[in-house]
């Protein structure tokens, strides 16, 4: 009695653990982010703020000054009514405050817009574009003070940003393995699983199972009083022979050998074994664990998520901005890749009311983005480093045949 | 040599194998050192190669497709400022009596108007200067390096279609190859880095070593390089860039280190992009591209290595601290429950007390 008391005691307290770490290391980072490009915003909103406004009125100061020229050298001047002369002499001053109007906007002013161009929103989405590195520059800091600061918050932000993107990758990675598992090769459906698990104890049975060929360190066997002990289902055997693709992926050494045993950590299904051999008396449970970890996901699969993401986000934003969809999708690359030219920022070109929203779901979907793209490169890992391995031998086997 | 077969022949196969042996040692070696030389090249060098060269040949294809699109926007703006002349010409036939402030407001409200167009041609890409005045080959070639490296300075930007699908296959490809290169030359320079500090390091400890008394056992300790180091490194390196974009391109200090870290880092805003006024100075231009070019290169490698033996030290550092987090929440957890234990207790010899 005192000791099943004991052992849900401890199972409560690996459980507490485990959320607590769980919280600590990925919504903790989280939340980290987004609290670190919050207060970025607010900082950059104030040390730029103010230089806006001194532009805004020099602009407003340089039209009045054309007026004035036009008005002292050009109709003042001429005092004959020659039309074409006249023309030519507009030009001139037009061409002269043409050229200040392109440097003025491309230095830093806005054209007069009635919001202001360090708003939050503008100002959260300059702090994101800076600590992941896109670097839209549609907005750059343009006082000393600004350009200090962005130094200083760039050096502290993207290693914060690469810890959530390898935390989250990772995360995401272990959900989506659970997820393709499931759906591709329908482990969790119920009736499957019991099936499975009779299945499976026919074969503890047979003398076979022994000569099947395993790597050394694989069978576990009983771990703490804590965990439950796993059986990792063998590669050869039955019923897996009919899903090739599962057999040629745990055909692989990779997985097997990087694989340590971590105990309690659930990675898969446990299926009750409900039943016990005659040898052993004890009331213990066994349990079949599927290990998702262990499967591969198709290179193709990661392909497809990547490029449904740039197209949503290219239909999302084409429908916002008024882009068409070479440009929205263009615009979803740019900036997933981290590129980031800044030719195509939401809420740049066309102004509507809904520049500020534009600004907070343009951050949005890059956050997700990036932790998505993360999560393909986690996945496609695998896959890449066996391909590379099986290049290298293959041109081994060519070199040493030069001799 | 006409004996060393009849040698072999009488002294068995011992003898023929020593001859034979160190004959083919000689060519045995020079082939491991060329397989060892071709392996290097291919992995270190050609990685470098096959970038310079990628970026060579993405500067050809988009001065091809940006340099003969002929701009439109080049064509509005003299529209818009055409009919802001005429408008202007026909405010000054309507008023008869030359009345500066009513003739000034009208203006102004046209000057306004221009403007507004002028500032949209701007925010969608227009900068006064045609396709053939941008796309020259030292500029694509910028343009190129900021696709693969991700930097994306976007003071050159592709306007037609196919240059923005170009683009994208690009930057598809050319990014892997990128990330190959960074990873290389990471390991190369960190590798190099840590041999420098090693014998720097074992040369200043044996000048130690010297001096002291007693037996001196070597002890070979695993000396990681510290992660300030490599920060030295990294700011002698912007230092370098500061003062170099500092007298060609005439911005202060300030915006040079701004420039340096902001590409360093891989952000690139584009505000400040050198050689941007290529069409200034046409010849030294070239020149100055070529530098930017293997500054950005090589500060990659840089930041890359730093990043390499930073890893190490970082993972150590991170590791304890999860240690001995653990440990602290464990430690609370035990007590939290020792503290239960005891009331417990506590409350049950009471109620006997009580019986």
């Amino acid at each position: 009695m005192p000791r099943r008391k004991r052992r849900l005691a401890s199972r409560i307290r690996a459980y507490i653990r485990g959320l607590l770490s769980f919280l600590f290391s990925n919504v903790g980072v989280i939340v980290l982010v987004v609290a670190y490009t919050i207060a970025g915003a607010f900082m950059f909103q104030a040390i730029e703020g103010e230089s806006e406004m001194e532009r805004m009125t020099h602009m407003a100061l340089e039209r009045n000054n054309t007026a004035e020229n036009l008005w002292q050298n050009v109709t003042l001047a001429l005092n004959l009514f020659n039309e074409t002369a006249m023309k030519e002499r507009i030009t001139i001053e037009l061409i002269h405050y043409q050229k200040k109007i392109v440097f003025a906007v491309r230095h830093g002013w806005d054209g007069g817009r009635s919001s202001r161009q360090w708003s939050f929103s503008s100002a959260f989405l300059y702090s994101l574009t800076v600590i992941t590195t896109i670097g839209y520059g549609h907005l750059s800091p343009r006082t000393n003070w600004g350009k200090v600061v962005t130094i200083l918050y760039t050096l502290l932000g993207m290693p914060l940003f690469l810890l959530y993107l390898t935390n989250l990758g990772e995360l995401l990675a272990r959900w989506f393995k659970c997820i393709y598992a499931l759906v591709c090769h329908c482990r969790g459906c119920p009736g499957f699983t019991k099936r499975r698990a009779a299945r499976f104890r026919q074969q503890l049975d047979i003398s076979d199972a022994e000569s099947i060929e395993r790597p050394p360190h694989w069978r576990s066997g009983y771990l703490d009083s804590d965990c439950t002990p796993e059986y990792r289902i063998p590669p050869n055997a039955r019923d897996f022979q009919r899903r090739p693709d599962y057999f040629r992926s745990a055909s692989m050494p990779q997985p097997w050998e990087r694989r340590e045993v971590l105990p309690a950590q659930p990675r898969g299904w446990s299926e009750p074994l409900a039943f016990r051999t005659d040898s052993e008396g004890t009331s213990e449970f066994s349990y079949v664990t599927f290990d998702a970890q262990t499967i591969t996901v198709p290179i193709s699969v990661c392909v497809c998520i990547m490029v449904g993401y740039i197209i949503f986000g290219s239909m999302l934003f084409g429908m916002w901005e008024n882009w068409d969809q070479l440009d929205g999708a263009y615009f979803c690359f740019i900036s997933l890749s981290s590129i980031g030219f800044g030719d195509f920022v939401p809420g740049e070109r066309v102004y509507t009311p809904r520049i500020e929203t534009s600004f907070i779901a343009c951050s949005m979907y890059l956050m997700l983005g990036m932790a998505l793209v993360a999560m393909c490169f986690n996945l496609m890992q695998e896959q890449v480093i066996h391909y590379f391995a099986g290049l290298k031998r293959v041109l081994k086997r060519v070199s040493r045949c030069k001799r | 040599m006409d004996r060393q077969p009849v040698n072999a022949s009488y002294h068995g196969s011992m003898r023929s194998r020593d001859s034979s042996s160190t004959g083919s040692d000689a060519r045995e070696k020079i082939k491991d050192c060329f397989r060892k030389f071709v392996a290097f090249m291919f992995t270190q060098v050609g990685v470098g190669a096959l970038v310079v060269c990628y970026a060579i040949l993405g500067a050809a294809s988009f001065m091809h497709i940006e340099k003969d699109n002929p701009d439109e926007q080049l064509q509005h703006v003299r529209k818009w400022r055409q009919s802001c002349a005429e408008e202007l010409w026909n405010i000054t036939v309507a008023n008869n009596i030359f009345n500066e402030t009513s003739w000034v407001l009208k203006v102004d409200k046209v000057l306004k108007v221009f403007q507004n167009n002028i500032t949209a041609a701007v925010h969608t890409g227009y900068n006064g200067r045609s396709p053939e005045d941008i796309w020259s080959f030292p500029a694509a070639l910028m343009y190129s390096l900021s696709v693969f490296t991700m930097i994306g300075y976007g003071n050159i930007i592709p306007k037609t279609i196919w240059g923005k699908i170009v683009t994208i296959a690009y930057a598809c490809f050319g990014i892997p190859i990128y990330i190959l290169y960074f990873c290389n030359m990471g390991k190369v320079l960190a590798q190099t880095f840590k041999w420098l500090y090693i014998t720097a390091h074992e040369c200043s400890r044996r000048d130690d070593a010297v001096f002291e008394e007693g037996e001196i056992i070597p002890v070979k300790r695993k000396i990681t390089v510290p992660s300030t180091a490599c920060l030295w490194v990294i700011s002698f390196y912007i230092l370098t860039g500061t003062i170099m974009f500092g007298a060609w391109e005439k911005w202060n200090y300030l915006d040079s280190t701004y420039f340096c870290v902001i590409s360093l880092c891989k952000i690139g805003f584009g505000d400040f992009v050198p050689g941007a006024n290529i069409s200034d100075s046409a010849g030294g231009s070239h020149l100055k591209l070529v530098i930017n070019f293997i500054y950005v290169l090589l500060g990659m490698g840089l930041v890359a290595m730093c990043y390499n033996l930073m890893c190490e030290d970082v993972r150590v550092k991170v590791r304890e601290l999860k240690e001995d987090l653990k440990n602290c929440l464990d430690d609370i957890t035990l007590k939290i429950t020792v503290c239960m234990n005891d009331t417990k207790h506590f409350h049950q010899k009471q109620s006997r007390h009580v019986k």
